[in-house]
């Protein structure tokens, strides 16, 4: 049978479009792609709200499954899954609205602002470690910030996935210190060009190609991070003693003023008594 | 003109139970896993060839069929490392080289009795490269293989009018709507629904089927799928 140009394109469409005849939910249109599989707006006609589905081949359901049972605050929740006609596995979960990450920073925001989204990515990540899931595939793209400010991990890897240049680990088998190179590249990416040299050497020392150079797990980065935030010397960087100092003015300020105001005070005293 | 051929054949047999191109190397003849990778590959050779080496029809179809006969005797799947390449890449290097070396010989034959190439206007139809004619041709002819699987499998179950109105709907540049669909065949709009799925659902399984007689195993065949679905 002779297939056109545009009857090829039209069939590569509808034969790779899921068949949800049978279930709660109306196909809408595609709104991304991951190493998973497809993701599609859908209205879900029982309650009359609009859902994500995710299409995901059958031969990564298992994995699939455990990526699934993932509950966090910065993990999109799934309401159901299923399996449709053709074998393939439906996942119907939270519709994020929302910008991507590296949109959502390419408007004016703050460095404060920059660190807690990398702290709400590392503890989602942290957390899927714990129950033995590593992402793979961190990178903007796969960070949503919602409009009330919260942030979701999306597009969870499963073994196939082979990451994103820029973002993957070098090491060819991946593992927990792989999505902390991660975190660390998207620390890079997140830092704007006057970043402190600390949260730098935060980001290198994450991204060292020898993982056991890295940190040896994600809260150890966060941990970190959030010494500088706290006006602490962090872990990465051996800084120089006149840095040590600024950091300790800066750090001290109201108890270095208190003691200037103290001995301009004695000093007024003493001048005073001499005249 | 492109003239096309039918040499490579169409298979009618629904290939519901193929097996990996490997394994069916390593349990059964070669030449049986070379019938799939000719029927599948066959077009897209010769295609890459003409637009490759600007060759005429006749020298394509030639160059096309020695390089499968050669295959077979250098037993070309034994050295096909899974590990490397996609088995389609592998296949268009080896095209590559074999019509490059015979291209060559050819052409020293006839130096100075005028080697046959394209006409210039024929070239200059298209500026796709060899490599997406090829990548483009495999489409079309996995389509077009998975097409025929569909067809036959609609006549053996008795499901003609499914395949009418996907041929009506799906196989045709305009396509009519749902309502003139179900007023032509007498059948409610939701059966026209229902049957479109189904259709599409099974030309889905004829292709993953086919594709997984030419890939070296389920992580090759997933690749590819990825590659293939829009």
């Amino acid at each position: 049978m002779e297939v056109s140009d545009s009857i090829l394109d039209h069939l590569r469409h509808v034969a790779s479009l899921p068949d949800l005849t049978g279930t709660r939910y109306e196909l809408e249109t595609e709104i991304g792609r991951g190493g998973m599989g497809v993701v599609y707006a859908a209205r879900d006609c029982q309650l009359g709200r609009r859902v994500a589905i995710k299409i995901v081949d059958a031969s990564l359901a298992g994995e699939a499954r455990i990526i699934a049972q993932l509950e966090h605050p910065a993990i999109v929740p799934i309401y159901e899954n299923g399996v449709l006609p053709d074998d393939r596995v439906f996942y119907a979960m939270k519709l994020v609205t929302g910008r991507r990450l590296d949109l959502y920073i390419a408007g004016s925001v703050s460095l404060a602002e920059r660190l807690r989204i990398l702290r709400r990515v590392g503890e989602a990540v942290a957390f899927a470690h714990t129950r033995g899931v590593i992402h793979r595939d961190l990178k903007p793209q796969n960070v949503m910030v919602g409009e009330f400010g919260e942030v979701y991990v999306m597009d969870w890897g499963v073994e196939a996935v082979a990451g994103t240049a820029g973002f993957r680990a070098p090491e060819p088998a991946l593992d927990r210190r792989s999505d902390v190179y991660s975190l660390g590249a998207l620390l890079q990416f997140l830092l704007p060009i006057s970043a402190p040299p600390a949260l730098r050497a935060i980001a290198t020392k994450a991204m060292r190609t020898d993982p056991s150079a890295r940190y040896p797990n994600v809260p150890a980065l966060l941990r970190d991070t959030g010494r500088f935030e706290d006006g602490l010397a962090v872990e990465a960087w051996s800084e120089p003693w006149w840095h040590r100092l600024q950091r300790f003015g800066v750090r001290n300020a109201a108890l270095l003023w208190l003691l200037a105001a103290y001995v301009g005070v004695k000093f007024l005293l003493f001048f005073l008594r001499n005249l | 003109m492109d003239q096309d051929t039918a040499i490579g054949g169409f298979q009618h047999q629904f290939p519901s139970t193929q097996v990996s191109l490997l394994e069916a190397v390593s349990t059964g003849p070669s030449s049986e896993a070379l019938d799939r990778v000719v029927a599948l590959y066959w077009k897209p050779v010769y295609r890459y060839i003409r637009r490759k080496f600007g060759t005429n029809n006749e020298d394509a179809k030639d160059l096309t069929q020695s390089f499968f006969m050669s295959a077979l005797e250098r037993d070309l799947f034994a050295r096909f490392d899974p590990l490397k390449a996609s088995f389609r890449t592998y296949l268009r290097m080896a095209v590559e080289r074999f019509a490059a070396t015979q291209h060559s010989a050819a052409n020293r034959l006839k130096r100075g009795g005028g080697a046959e190439f394209e006409p210039v206007e024929e070239q200059a139809a298209t500026t796709e490269s060899p490599e997406q004619i090829f990548e483009r041709e495999w489409q079309r002819q996995l389509f077009s293989l998975a097409l025929d699987d569909l067809k036959a499998h609609c006549e053996g179950y008795g499901k003609q009018l499914h395949f009418q109105i996907f041929e009506a709907y799906d196989l045709t540049e305009e396509r009519p709507s749902y309502a003139l669909l179900a007023a032509r065949h007498g059948v409610a709009e939701t059966v026209v629904t229902n049957y479109l799925a189904w259709a599409r659902r099974t030309l889905r399984a004829c292709v993953t089927s086919r594709l997984r007689g030419v890939t070296s195993g389920e992580r090759e065949l997933r690749k590819e799928m990825r590659l293939l679905w829009k």
